[in-house]
């Protein structure tokens, strides 16, 4: 009579067992989301082996098509130009004249502004906690961190590394790919994708909607610290892509591509 | 019966956290001594040449750049003969070195908090980081391999890895012009930039 239920308990530790093993391989997929596929191994104490000796095609990279290659290749060139005789003087410039309180207001003050973008698109992917924890670090900068010029919520350890949502993201959450690979005059490196999304992000901006009620003038007055801010953290990553690299359109095309799976994963 | 069936249920699980950490324990030890040691140097480092110099005999002795070089260049690697292999590996780790010490700024320490290290093969533990630099927050995975001790053999920043970045620009190199061109090319890049 005691056999019966033994053999229940044995068959739900099983199911649980093999539940168990399924979330871990879930969770070890997801955390390492980086990892190189590995395929076709041999496997010990139930985990794959790794490769050994010359078997090294782990690391071909998922890749991205870009049949435009000759004209991206002529863009990014044209690009380097650019921020090579504009735009970092520009950047240089902005860094010199305006003391570092005063960039990190300005940055900020845009920063805080930029959060419908990431509000929007946290709900768009679900993700309502980080739509909250947004919410919460808009209230939290604009009341009592003057206006946003101040990042209070960078003291609250819930609040100081919410990943920032794009549209672009939101697609990718949605299970679109990226179609072809495009380098964007100035802009650089995107993916046609995440260039409608930069369309969606253009529409969610506030500062966007402000430049539709005012003159040219103000327009400008509005549009260009919120440019200019984010310069410097864009050239650093573009010479930190590109820099130490045998061919620097492949290095910046590469980086690109895993960085937004990165953000999609997150 | 409740009881038992908690304890059937359970006893997996336990096994489970045990078996990964002991796995881990080792290569995580290692990280730390081989971060600790980055970060002394970076702190005590006047200006970024010299932090390039100070960090070469560290990484050096906790990165396992043979690896790194062969993953980089892919399959090619095969058709490269050691003296070939022993070039490309020290060229390109003058690469790796010069790209892993222009991330930090002499005298300014990150600062670091290490997450749950897992093992998605036998042989390798990935330890993500979180790390706190210039107000920025940035996903940095380590992986390590045990290679008769443990050495990092690859590192992932906000999603992009070292070698896999390589990988296409070599695939390239050799796809023009085989060997010869891979080494060229590490050569110029190696001769060119600062």
């Amino acid at each position: 009579m005691k056999t019966r239920p033994f053999i229940l308990e044995s068959l739900l530790a099983a199911l649980l067992i093999a539940l168990l093993s399924g979330c871990a391989a879930t969770s070890q997929r997801q955390s390492s989301n980086a990892s190189p596929a590995v395929t076709g191994q041999a496997k010990r104490d139930g985990k794959p082996v790794k490769p050994q000796g010359d078997e090294v095609d782990e690391y071909a990279t998922a890749s991205v098509a870009d049949p435009l290659e000759p004209l991206n290749r002529a863009i990014f060139w044209l690009n380097d130009q650019i921020y090579t005789f504009v735009v970092r003087p520009i950047s240089k410039t902005y860094d010199t004249v305006f003391p570092g309180p005063v960039r990190t207001g300005v940055y900020n003050v845009f920063d805080n502004v930029d959060f419908p973008i990431r509000f929007v698109n946290d709900a768009l992917q679900g993700n309502f906690k980080r739509a909250g924890q947004e919410g919460e670090k808009f209230l939290v900068n604009t009341v009592g961190g003057a206006g946003g010029i101040v990042r209070l919520s960078d003291r609250f350890p819930e609040l100081c590394n919410v990943p920032a949502a794009d549209t672009g993201q939101t697609f990718a959450k949605w299970g679109i790919g990226h179609g072809i690979y495009l380098v964007l005059p100035i802009l650089g490196p995107k993916s046609l994708r995440d260039t409608v999304g930069l369309a969606g992000d253009y529409a969610l901006d506030p500062v966007t909607w402000l430049t539709l009620y005012v003159n040219h003038a103000w327009t400008l007055a509005i549009s260009c610290p919120d440019g200019v801010r984010t310069l410097h953290g864009k050239l650093s990553t573009y010479d930190a892509a590109t820099r130490n690299t045998l061919d620097r359109y492949l290095a910046a095309r590469t980086a690109y591509i895993q960085n937004r799976k990165h953000a999609a994963l997150k | 019966m409740t009881l038992r069936l908690l304890l059937l249920s359970l006893t997996p699980l336990i096994l489970l956290s045990g078996t990964a950490s002991a796995s881990t324990e080792a290569a995580e030890k290692l990280l730390h001594s081989a971060v600790a040691e980055v970060m002394d140097a970076t702190s005590h480092a006047p200006n970024s040449a010299a932090l390039a110099v100070s960090v070469r005999p560290i990484l050096e002795k906790y990165v396992s750049f043979d690896s790194m070089t062969r993953r980089a260049v892919g399959p090619g690697w095969r058709q490269f003969t050691v003296d070939q292999q022993k070039q490309a590996t020290r060229l390109f780790t003058t690469l790796i070195i010069r790209t892993y010490s222009s991330k930090f700024t002499p005298g300014e320490i990150p600062t670091i908090k290490f997450r749950s290290a897992v093992s998605p093969v036998t042989g390798r533990v990935e330890v993500p980081t979180t790390v706190l630099y210039h107000g920025n927050y940035d996903d940095v995975t380590y992986r390590l391999e045990d290679e008769g001790g443990w050495r990092i053999t690859d590192m992932v920043v906000e999603g992009v890895s070292l070698i896999a970045n390589y990988r296409p620009q070599f695939d390239e190199q050799f796809k023009q012009g085989g060997v010869k061109a891979v080494i060229d090319s590490l050569s110029r890049s190696v001769s060119s930039q600062h």
